[in-house]
């Protein structure tokens, strides 16, 4: 058939073809340059030498040394910490997930009722998502003193933030059809969004609630750190301690509870899409 | 019978652009009549039909709708005014994740403003009505299925018995039938047609199907550029002044 078709047609001359040999144009060859320039001052910036990890490797071996056997008898100990850590997670995300609602509803163009309030709610979603988790943390902190709430509190900013934003984008890509013919039947307003809208955007917020648990719950391992409880105060304590034996039981607790949250929040999400 | 029941006096509309859409149109609906607007794109049909609607703010002229000054409201008392309107649009426009009776029903939540159907709940007293006014479009076995699982012409009906839901004196269809096949088409028409002469309901429907116009119309309105040029009964329609309403203008109105 191809063949048959190149002897009918005649065959491109070289220079005429309808598909130009590639030639570096001198502007990807400009862009190709500033990458790697780019990448090189990265590297100087961050004072990268190889060598120091080659160096540095007899106290890596030393510490992996020493943190073998993990220390299973302290297991017991770090078991309330860690469903610290879980329900830190989990309380953040439910709370941020009954504040996000409205603030999408009013950070949406096509439900927001008014340009005020648009523009509020998005200034509100922006500094939520802009200011990290951890900050977040070290001001509740210092507002509410150490343990668990202070950091349940920065993950509900903090995902107020981002499942604003998103719920925001789920609900301006939705067809307008059924809000306009609710609109059209007296419905109060209120009503044309939890009629029409809400049942459109649910499986999608549900799916990005799910992923925001598996983040949220991630995260406030790490909001241990600045004393918000949780397995990952344990585990600065035990480094500060230099109890690695403590830290390897740690870890492999911690990758347990990560694993395991991402497979039950993947195959959830699975199941709604 | 006395009054009409839409009855569009002088009514002119200037968009902002400055394109006039409609020019001193007139029109009367009565209850239990079908009257079909005829006319090519852009000749202010579907402008019309959302100046009646209350949906745009004609610059001059009146709308009555069962005696309510549609065009002197605004807010709240214009969507009490407009629940005597039930809309059809192109698209069926449900909610395609929830049930058939569950979108009917939502016909009915101008009637039922309170906190629990603003949390998103159904009246569930209107059951019952929500069922008969599926009957009524000859999908009553369709109640629990979802809305997404339909065909076009099913979507569309339920789309009209959500408008029943609504108890509404007229229907105002903006062209119905534009995604549906022509089997399907005859079959809403000939609903829209039913619904006007067996329950009394005034249908003002705007199409582009001719055919489909004489064979179910009570009357045709033709328009063009913006003015109504006949309302006659079907039978009295010219083929000549259907065709005149699709022929371009003149060809030395149009640039070289």
């Amino acid at each position: 058939m191809n063949g048959f078709a190149l002897k009918t047609v005649p065959a491109p001359s070289e220079k005429g073809s309808a598909m130009p040999r590639r030639r570096l144009n001198p502007l990807t060859f400009l862009f190709i340059f500033l990458g790697i320039a780019l990448f090189l001052q990265s590297a100087i910036v961050v004072h990268a030498r190889p060598q120091d990890l080659i160096t540095g490797a007899a106290g890596i071996a030393d510490i992996l040394r020493r943190s073998f056997p993990p220390d299973f008898a302290g297991l017991p100990d770090a078991l309330w910490p860690a469903l610290e850590t879980i329900d830190m997670g989990l309380f953040g995300t439910a709370i941020a997930l009954v504040f996000a609602l409205p603030v999408a509803l009013l950070a949406a163009r096509n439900t927001t009722p008014a340009k005020p309030l648009y523009f509020l709610s998005r200034g509100l979603i922006a500094l939520a998502r802009v200011v990290p988790d951890l900050v977040w943390a070290l001001i509740f902190v210092t507002a509410v003193g150490l343990g668990p709430f202070p950091g349940a509190l920065a993950i509900v900013i903090h995902s107020l933030g981002m499942m604003g934003r998103l719920f925001a984008e789920t609900i301006e890509d939705i067809d307008m059809g059924p809000v306009e013919a609710l609109t059209m039947t007296g419905a109060g307003r209120l009503a044309v969004f939890s009629h029409a809208v809400v049942p459109t955007v649910m499986p999608s917020l549900l799916g990005i609630t799910l992923y925001r648990l598996d983040e949220n719950i991630r995260s406030s391992l790490i909001l241990g750190f600045v004393g918000a409880g949780g397995i990952g105060f344990q585990l600065l304590t035990a480094m500060n301690l230099f109890q690695y034996r403590t830290v390897s039981m740690l870890l492999i607790l911690t990758f347990i509870i990560v694993v395991g949250v991402e497979r039950i929040s993947a195959a959830l999400r699975q199941r709604i899409a | 019978m006395s009054k009409p029941l839409i009855e569009v006096s002088g009514l002119a509309m200037r968009y902002p652009t400055g394109r006039m859409a409609l020019t001193d149109t007139s029109l009367t609906l009565n209850a239990g009549e079908l009257v079909v607007i005829l006319g090519a794109n852009g000749c202010g049909k579907s402008t019309l039909l959302r100046c009646v609607a209350g949906i745009l703010q004609p610059t001059a002229g009146q709308v009555h709708v069962a005696g309510e000054p549609m065009t002197a409201l605004a807010g709240r008392p214009l969507a009490e005014a407009r629940m005597a309107l039930g809309m059809v649009f192109q698209n069926a426009n449900l909610v395609k994740r929830r049930s058939v009776i569950a979108n009917v029903l939502t016909g009915t939540l101008g009637r039922h403003r309170n906190w629990k159907t603003a949390l998103g709940l159904l009246p569930k007293a209107e059951r019952p009505f929500a069922q008969r006014c599926l009957e009524e479009v000859g999908l009553g076995s369709f109640a629990e299925q979802r809305a997404g699982t339909l065909s076009g012409g099913q979507a569309q009906r339920v789309s009209v018995a959500r408008a029943l839901a609504q108890r509404p004196l007229a229907l105002l269809a903006d062209e119905p039938v534009a995604s549906l096949d022509p089997e399907a088409s005859e079959e809403l028409m000939g609903l829209l047609r039913r619904l006007a002469h067996e329950d009394g309901l005034g249908v003002l429907c705007v199409l582009h199907q001719p055919d489909l116009a004489r064979r179910h119309a009570d009357r045709i309105l033709g328009m063009k550029g913006g003015r109504v040029q006949f309302d006659q009964k079907p039978a009295d329609v010219q083929e000549v002044d259907v065709s005149s309403l699709y022929t371009k203008p003149a060809p030395e109105a149009l640039p070289a």
